[in-house]
């Protein structure tokens, strides 16, 4: 095919529709046929016993799973290049959003979620993630070679950041703060910021820690925490009981596990086991092979976004692969991590598994723009 | 808008994310997914374990204890304990429904159940052992009102059918079921059998998991005993001496014994008074409940209540020594017959008191007997007699006779509490201690192995292992072990034990155990009185009395002592002595000896005016006359006798009282007589249950035959109807070898 140059000297694309790419779509669905299923098997004791209807969850989370692959399908016809554009307004709304929630009535002490009637409700912060992605990708695109500057490749990323991370803590909100925050800091090492910033920056936040640390109070605290999550059994009543009792379901499932439906743990002994924990039910469950066979497919999928991104047409399509795609995979580690204990106890869900119908429709829309980044790589194949 | 390209360098720190997440963190993750599910895995599975199981124990039956004929002496009945889940209640109307409810079917208290149902459980305890019709009551109101969260639990409880009969032999369990006393005790672990247990599932609220996750270990019953001792005869044992602990205001309790001789089997083992096993913490004792009550302070008086408790409990046949006193003249002598160092033949004369290593010792009876023969040493029960046969045997003989016949050492019966002799160390036991002990006194045994000691004399000189069970049983009625008699030793010969039953004979005969003549029977016997060792009161006396039937051919022993009783005569012999008679009065014939009359001999007595006596009376009346009752009806007192007041009949006859309106249908056919012998005629006619009485004279050791009866063979007539017969002396036959 024939490649035109402009006057800036930038090449100029064929337009039009290719194919999607199917890797990365069937590692999708393959996930999400997972995370249903698992999801209804985790969360029908305790729909059964808190709701007295054990279909109560699954049956919410197929509607927006459904919903989601409407707005996947969209999204992957809907070509990203238009994000470009739409990365303010997306911006805007994400901040009105952020700030809206703070006067919505308390949900366990927060300000996180946004009621939409009766029906269910919905986070702004995956409006915030999905808002910085686009924001950066954007930023890196326009300033190109000048990324490795401070005053181009950090100091706008950093307000942005901040104006984001600064809205969420006031909710507060800490687990998905340092999950946009170390999205962007990743789209910010791939949009090529100089690696001596990095260096800087953990320098930076060292200092910062041992700032925080001498905070009267600060210290016990976080001595408490690293306590309960070097040994969660000194305290099996208190701060260890939703560890021990995901280790125990893990342990329970050994090798082959119990059998899908077999779980003990999910028997209220696992608080909530539809939501952040639905990992630990997959691991008694489905055990060793069965875990593993998920952690790859989150592993493949991971892969297979960031060859989107490498295959993209252009700097903005790589940098939204890049974003979205770690997304997926930092918050699927993250979570795996919490679970098993490898980390102490955040609050991240697990993509496709976790109950949260918006953010299940959010994740399948996103992966619809991950695809529509594959559609145009396909198209310049051709 | 442009679209620059992507660069190089984003192309390479992509590949570094690849590794980085999808490389090292999907490791990383597998790697610890590992180490939980394959290294940790048994530890984890062992605690996740420990909290979803839920173990609910299956209570294993206690097993039956039966007495020799198959007579349920304790078992155990279903009975249900009442629950409650407190977080299971929905309301607080529930929760006042519930307390009320069960407050007024339970007889608790209603803020007993408020209180328990604030908790914050699964599992209260509100009633333990409620009975069937209880249990209906608590299902109906449960029922009927809907209500989840009471619950019923089946456990057992231990039934005693005949009440106080062999409590302290029996014992009792305690509140898990738990053998706590007497055999219960004992043999706990055969009769409690084990446990068993089902496993289920639980989730973290503690109810049931929906899926059926459940394994049963079955329970094991317990297996059931079949004891030496016969009802009847414990019955006639506890009635008599009821009797006499009441009319002896017997102060320090009674106790008796049956033994077979032969085989060391425990017929009967009474303590009086005792307790009902139903109820064993019950104080049965008005005076010392009344005792209990009068003491204020709350801790003083638990403790009092405890200490009254096992007193009530004990087992005084097994439990405390006493100095056995002249009863033990049987081992003395025994010992000496043996030895030969003392000869039937042997002269000696008593003055009142008797000289031994510088102590004077007096005879009980201060005059003196003057000169006796062996026998008459022993009808006489004469201490200085016996104080010259111990000198004459020695000290070493003496020890070792009275080691040879258990007395050193518990006896080894299958009952706990068992206490053993306390007696002279061989050091200290000098010509004094010789002489008492020569008498039985300053030592002491238990009532168990005297009358084993003595059994051994008398059964052919064979000291038998006394026992208690004699079959362990499971629950499909296989014997899974049976106890056999067992000989400890051959303690003097055959002769000589046969020597000592005569001579126990005449002691009965005619001695100082008059009061245990039974007519129609063979008894042997011998007295006790003996003053308590350290007693400040001389006056306190234990008595004793230890009989045995039929004298030429032992079969059972028995053994009566009274701790303290109220004396009118300071000796045994008439106390202790017709106990016993009154016992054996009961047990021989029960065991089917019939009373071996001798028709030659005048033997009839009168038959007294019973009429309008009461029934109770009557009967002892006639027991000690030697005549039996056959009681009619269901009346206190006598309206009508038959054989009618003034008739002469044997002993062994039968009276018939009949004490309502109540008339015996049954008639009777005479049976045919004519040409039979006297002893024929008479047991024929006893065992028709009529009386006799025969008329003609017959001299001594003669051959007779009835030449003439009245009524007429096959008439119907009532029972107790005297049947007169006419005796004839029968001449020489042919073939007739008697002189």
């Amino acid at each position: 095919m024939a490649q035109k140059q402009n006057a800036q000297g930038e090449k100029t694309r064929p337009s039009g529709r290719g194919n999607v790419d199917v890797t990365f779509l069937v590692l999708v669905l393959l996930l999400l046929t997972f995370g249903l299923i698992m999801l209804f098997s985790a969360s029908y004791a305790y729909a059964y016993y808190h709701d007295n209807d054990s279909f109560y969850y699954i049956k919410k989370q197929m509607i927006f799973a459904v919903a989601g692959i409407v707005a996947m399908i969209v999204a992957s016809n809907f070509d990203y290049r238009y994000w470009q554009k739409l990365a303010l307004p997306v911006m805007g709304v994400a901040v009105v959003l952020l700030i809206v929630v703070l006067f919505m009535p308390e949900i366990a002490n927060v300000n996180r979620w946004i009621p939409i009637g009766n029906l269910t409700t919905f986070q702004p912060s995956e409006i915030a993630k999905f808002a910085v992605v686009v924001m950066f990708a954007k930023m890196v695109t326009m300033y190109g070679e000048k990324m490795k500057t401070f005053r181009y490749g950090i100091a706008p990323f950093l307000i942005v950041l901040g104006v984001i991370s600064g809205l969420m803590m006031l909710e507060p909100h800490l687990s998905g703060t340092i999950l946009i925050a170390t999205i962007g800091i990743v789209m910010m090492f791939v949009g090529g910021v100089d690696l001596k910033w990095f260096v800087l920056g953990v320098g930076v936040l060292a200092a910062g820690i041992v700032v925080v640390v001498m905070i009267p109070g600060v210290i016990q605290y976080a001595q408490a925490r690293l306590e309960y999550w070097l040994d969660p059994f000194a305290d099996p009543q208190g701060l260890g009981f939703q560890t021990i009792q995901s280790l125990l379901a893990i342990g329970s499932g050994g090798v082959m596990g119990l059998g899908l439906g077999n779980s003990r743990q999910k028997y209220l002994y696992i608080p909530e086991p539809q939501n952040d924990f639905v990992f630990s039910v997959v691991c008694e469950e489905l055990g060793l092979v069965g875990a593993s066979i998920i952690v790859i497919l989150f592993a493949l999928l991971v892969w297979r976004g960031y060859v989107i991104a490498i295959r993209a047409q252009d700097k903005f399509g790589t940098m939204l692969a890049v974003g979205l795609t770690t997304q997926v995979g930092l918050q699927a580690l993250l979570n795996i991590a919490v679970v098993t204990n490898t980390i102490p106890n955040t609050g991240i869900s697990l993509p496709f598994f976790s109950y949260g119908g918006t953010a299940l429709m959010m994740l399948l829309a996103q992966m619809g723009v991950i695809l529509s980044v594959s559609r145009r790589a396909a198209l310049e194949k051709q | 808008m442009a679209f620059p390209s992507t660069t190089v360098q984003m192309k390479k720190r992509i590949v570094a994310l690849i590794l980085a997440i999808s490389v090292l963190g999907s490791s990383v993750i597998i790697g610890r997914l590992f180490q939980l599910q394959v290294v940790q895995a048994e530890d984890l599975q062992k605690r996740a374990a420990r909290q979803q199981m839920r173990v609910t124990s299956l209570s294993a039956q206690r097993g039956t204890i039966y007495d020799r004929n198959g007579e349920i002496l304790a078992m155990s009945g279903t009975v249900w304990t009442v629950y409650l889940s407190p977080v299971d209640i929905d309301s607080e109307e529930e929760r006042l429904l519930i307390a009320k409810g069960l407050s007024e079917i339970l007889d608790v208290s209603e803020e007993f159940v408020l209180e328990k149902s604030q908790r914050n459980t699964y599992y209260e305890i509100i009633k333990k052992k409620i009975e069937r019709p209880l249990a209906d009551e608590v299902t109906e109101f449960v029922t009927e009102n809907g209500i989840t969260c009471v619950g019923l639990e089946e456990d057992y409880k231990r039934y005693y059918p005949y009440g106080t009969l062999a409590s302290t032999v029996l014992g009792f369990t305690g509140s898990e079921n738990q053998g706590a006393y007497g055999i219960e005790a004992y043999y706990d672990s055969v009769l409690s059998g084990t446990n068993g247990q089902i496993v289920s599932a639980k989730n973290a609220w503690g109810t049931d998991m929906p899926f059926k996750y459940e394994k049963m270990y079955e329970a094991q019953n317990g297996n059931d005993l079949v004891l030496t001792i016969d009802v009847n005869i414990q019955r006639f044992v506890d009635k008599h001496l009821e009797q006499a602990v009441i009319e002896h205001e017997v102060q320090n309790k009674a106790c008796a014994i049956v033994m077979d001789v032969k085989t060391g089997e425990i017929l009967a083992m009474s303590t009086k008074p005792d307790f009902d096993p139903n109820s064993p913490n019950t104080i049965y004792d008005e005076n010392v409940q009344a005792q209990l009550d009068a003491i204020t302070d709350e801790d003083a008086r638990q403790e009092a209540l405890l200490e009254a408790q096992y007193e009530q409990w004990r087992n005084k046949a097994i439990s405390d020594p006493y100095e056995p006193g002249s009863v033990f003249k049987i081992i003395t002598a025994s010992a000496v017959l043996e030895e030969k160092v003392v000869g039937l033949n042997n002269s000696f004369t008593c003055t009142g008191s008797y000289e031994s290593g510088g102590v004077v010792y007096h005879c009980w009876k201060l005059a003196g007997h003057g000169t006796q023969n062996f026998a008459q040493t022993l009808q006489n029960s004469c201490n200085p007699a016996f104080i010259s046969y111990g000198q004459a045997l020695g000290k070493e003989k003496f020890r070792e006779y009275f080691q040879a016949f258990g007395l050193t050492q518990t006896t080894g019966i299958d009952l706990p509490g068992e206490a053993g002799s306390i007696y002279h160390a061989e050091e200290d036991f000098g010509v004094t201690e010789l002489s008492s002990s020569s008498f039985g006194q300053t030592f002491k045994v238990t009532a168990l192995q005297l009358i084993t000691a003595v059994s051994a004399a008398v059964n052919g000189g064979e000291l038998m292992q006394p026992y208690i069970v004699k079959q362990v049983v499971d629950e499909e009625k296989n014997v899974v072990s049976e106890t056999t008699p067992a000989v400890k030793r051959q303690v003097i010969s055959n002769e000589t034990s046969a020597t000592m039953a005569s001579l126990c004979e005449s002691v009965v005969s005619e001695g100082s155990g008059r009061n245990a003549q039974l007519p129609g029977f063979r008894i042997g016997g011998k007295t006790g009185t003996s003053e308590k060792l350290g007693a400040n009161d001389s006056d306190w006396k234990i008595l004793s009395f230890v009989g045995f039937a039929p004298a030429d051919d032992p079969q059972i022993a028995v053994l009566v002592m009274l701790d303290e009783p109220k004396l009118d005569d300071p000796y045994g012999s008439t106390i202790a002595a017709p106990i016993v008679k009154n016992m054996l009065a009961d047990i021989l014939p029960y065991l089917g000896m019939e009373p071996q009359l001798d028709v030659d001999e005048d033997t009839s007595v009168e038959v007294p005016y019973l009429t309008d006596v009461m029934l109770e009376e009557a009967q002892s009346q006639l027991i000690d006359l030697g005549l039996k009752a056959r009681i009619v009806g269901d009346g206190d007192s006598v309206l009508k006798q038959v054989p009618q007041y003034g008739y002469e009949i044997p002993y062994g006859g039968t009276v018939i009282l009949y004490t309502d309106e109540t008339e015996l249908e049954e008639n009777v056919s005479v049976p045919n007589v004519l040409g039979k012998t006297g002893k024929q005629a008479n047991a024929a006619i006893l065992n028709a249950g009529l009386n006799i009485k025969i008329e003609g004279e017959f001299p001594d050791n003669v051959q007779t035959q009835v030449v003439s009866q009245s009524p007429l063979p096959d008439e119907k007539v009532q029972p107790g109807t005297v049947v007169t017969v006419t005796v004839q002396q029968v001449e020489d036959t042919a073939d007739g070898a008697s002189p």
